[in-house]
C-alpha cells in the first residue's frame, strides 16, 4: 500500500485531488492544509507520494520543497497548482519536484503522471467518476473569479487591506460529503458562521461565511473597532464582514448571469463551535449541490475566512443553460 | 412648485423601489383574482416575471390554491373592508416556494403568513385587495424543533415515573 499526502489549503481542492486518484489503487490518503503540516506528515511516514499545492499560508509549496531537501525527507513530489507561469514550473522542478500538474486536476492527467513516475501500472484504471463538465466548471470558476475581483476591490477600498484573491474551487458535492467538506476547512479551531440565502430567476442557494475565532482580533483592527472584542462585538464584526463579502459576490454573480437575487436575512449558524456542529440539526433535503469554495486571506493579518456558495441541483440546470450560452459565444 | 413636484416624483420612485426590494411578497388582486401587481419577492421566489402573471388569474397560475376557499377568505375584505389573515400554523403555505435555506435548512418549503388588506379606490369602493406574504420559515422550524423536544422530554419523564 502506498501512502499519499495531499497538501492544499483549500478543502475542495484536497477533496478533488483525492477524488482524482485512481479508484482501484490501494492507497492510504492523508491530508495537510499547509507545508508545515505536510512536513510533519512526511516525518510520520504519511507520504510516499506528496501532491503539493504552491500557494498556501504558513508554509508555501516552494518552502516545503526546500525543507524536504534540507531535511532529506524521502518522498516523491508532484506539484498541483493554479500558477501556470513557466517560472513556477522551472522553480519547482529545480527544487526537486518530479511532476507539475495544472489545476483543476483531472483523473486522466494525474494517472498519466503517476504512470510516468512508475508509481502505478499502465493497466490500472485511470478513470474515476467525472463530476463536472470541464468547460462548465471553467465557466463557474471564471464568473466567480470576476465576481470575486469586484468583491476584493470593495474590501480593499473599505478596509484598506490587500486581499489575496483565492482561486475558486468548483465542485459537486453529495449530501453525505457535506460534513467531510466542512471538517476539512478547519478541524482544530473553533469557528463562527453565518449563512444567507438567495433566490431569483430559478436559481437559489446559500452562502456560508465561516470565520475562525482567532481572526476576530485582527478583523477588529481592520474595521478600526477599538472596543473590547466580546461576543456581541464578534457577531457584529462577522455580520459586517459577511455582508460585504456575500453582498458583492452575489451581485457580481447575478450581474454575469443576468438575473437579480433576493437575499434573505443572514442567519447565525453558531458561534465558537467546531465547524461540523454548525450544521447540526439540519436534515439534508437535497442529494447534491454545486459548491464554490473561496478561502480569503488578508496580507499582514491573521484572518482566515471561508466563503462557500451552495447552489441547489435545480439551480444548476438553469445556470448551465445560461453558461452554455456564454460558451457558444466564444 | 416644480421643486416639490420633483420631490414627490423622487419619493414615489423610492417607494416603488422599496416595494420591489422589500423582503415581503406584495400582490394586488382584482375582484376576479387577477394579478395586478407582483413585486420582486414574488418574482424571485416563484420564478414568474410580472409580465408573465399580469392580468392572469391567481388560480390559473397556482392551480394548487383552492379557489372556493380563497374566495371565501377574501369576501369580507372586499365587502367589509376588514383584513383577513392566514397563519402558517393553520396552513403552512399558500404559495409553494423554496425557502431561503434550501441547503442548510430543515424545511423543504417556505412557511408563510398571509395578510389580505382592502385597497379602496377614489370612489370609496374596494375593487382590489392587496396580499402580503411573509416568510415564517425560521420561526416555524424553531417552534417545531422546540415542540419535538418537549414531546421527547415528556416521554422521558413518563418513562422514568412509570419505572
Amino acid at each position: 500500500m502506498i501512502s499519499i499526502l495531499v497538501c492544499d489549503d483549500s478543502l475542495v481542492a484536497r477533496k478533488q485531488v483525492a477524488k482524482c486518484l485512481p479508484s482501484d489503487w490501494d492507497v492510504a490518503v492523508h491530508f495537510a492544509k499547509n507545508g508545515q503540516e505536510a512536513i510533519a506528515g512526511l516525518k510520520q511516514g504519511k507520504g510516499q507520494l506528496l501532491l503539493l499545492d504552491l500557494n498556501m499560508p504558513v508554509m508555501d509549496g516552494y518552502e516545503t520543497l526546500q525543507t524536504i531537501r534540507e531535511h532529506n525527507l524521502s518522498t516523491q513530489v508532484i506539484v498541483i497548482s493554479g500558477d501556470i507561469q513557466p517560472e513556477a514550473y522551472e522553480r519547482v522542478m529545480q527544487l526537486g519536484a518530479l511532476g507539475f500538474i495544472h489545476k483543476p486536476v483531472d483523473p486522466a492527467t494525474l494517472a498519466k503522471e503517476l504512470i510516468k513516475l512508475k508509481l502505478m501500472n499502465e493497466a490500472a484504471d485511470g478513470e474515476s467518476r467525472v463530476i463536472l463538465d470541464a468547460d462548465i466548471r471553467d465557466c463557474y470558476q471564471e464568473i466567480t473569479n470576476i465576481a470575486m475581483g469586484q468583491a476584493g476591490d470593495h474590501l480593499a477600498r473599505t478596509m484598506n487591506v490587500f486581499v489575496h484573491l483565492p482561486i475558486p474551487n468548483v465542485n459537486i458535492i453529495e449530501a453525505s460529503e457535506m460534513h467531510m467538506m466542512l471538517s476539512d476547512i478547519e478541524a482544530q479551531e473553533e469557528v463562527s458562521a453565518i449563512c444567507q440565502g438567495f433566490i431569483g430567476s430559478g436559481i437559489c442557494g446559500e452562502v456560508l461565511c465561516i470565520l475562525s475565532d482567532s481572526s476576530f482580533e485582527d478583523v477588529a483592527k481592520i474595521l478600526d473597532v477599538k472596543d473590547k472584542v466580546d461576543d456581541q462585538l464578534q457577531l457584529e464584526l462577522l455580520m459586517d464582514a459577511a455582508s460585504i463579502l456575500i453582498g458583492t459576490l452575489l451581485s457580481g454573480l447575478a450581474q454575469q448571469l443576468d438575473v437579480t437575487f433576493a437575499q434573505g436575512q443572514p442567519l447565525v449558524l453558531g458561534q465558537h463551535r467546531a465547524i461540523t456542529d454548525i450544521l447540526q440539526g439540519s436534515k439534508m433535503q437535497w442529494k447534491r449541490t454545486l459548491a464554490i469554495e473561496l478561502s480569503y486571506g488578508l496580507e499582514g493579518y491573521n484572518v482566515r475566512c471561508d466563503l462557500i456558495i451552495l447552489f441547489t441541483e435545480e439551480s444548476m440546470h438553469t445556470m448551465n443553460t445560461k453558461l452554455a450560452h456564454l460558451l457558444e459565444d466564444l | 412648485m416644480q421643486g416639490s413636484e420633483q420631490d414627490d416624483m423622487q419619493g414615489f420612485h423610492w417607494m416603488m423601489d422599496m416595494l420591489q426590494t422589500v423582503d415581503v411578497g406584495i400582490v394586488v388582486l382584482d375582484k376576479s383574482f387577477r394579478v395586478k401587481v407582483w413585486n420582486g419577492f414574488m418574482e424571485s421566489h416563484s420564478g414568474l416575471r410580472p409580465s408573465q402573471v399580469h392580468g392572469k388569474s391567481l388560480f390559473a397560475l397556482f392551480p394548487h390554491i383552492n379557489e372556493a376557499w380563497f374566495a371565501k377568505k377574501a369576501k369580507p375584505v372586499f365587502e367589509l373592508k376588514t383584513r383577513a389573515f392566514m397563519t402558517w400554523e393553520q396552513r403552512p403555505y399558500l404559495f409553494k416556494f423554496y425557502n431561503y435555506r434550501p441547503i442548510t435548512g430543515s424545511e423543504p418549503h417556505m412557511y408563510q403568513n398571509i395578510t389580505l388588506a382592502p385597497l379602496t379606490s377614489t370612489s370609496g369602493h374596494t375593487e382590489h385587495i392587496s396580499m402580503m406574504v411573509y416568510d415564517m420559515t425560521e420561526i416555524a422550524s424553531g417552534k417545531k424543533q422546540l415542540e419535538a423536544m418537549q414531546v421527547t422530554n415528556e416521554e422521558q419523564l413518563e418513562r422514568q415515573s412509570s419505572r
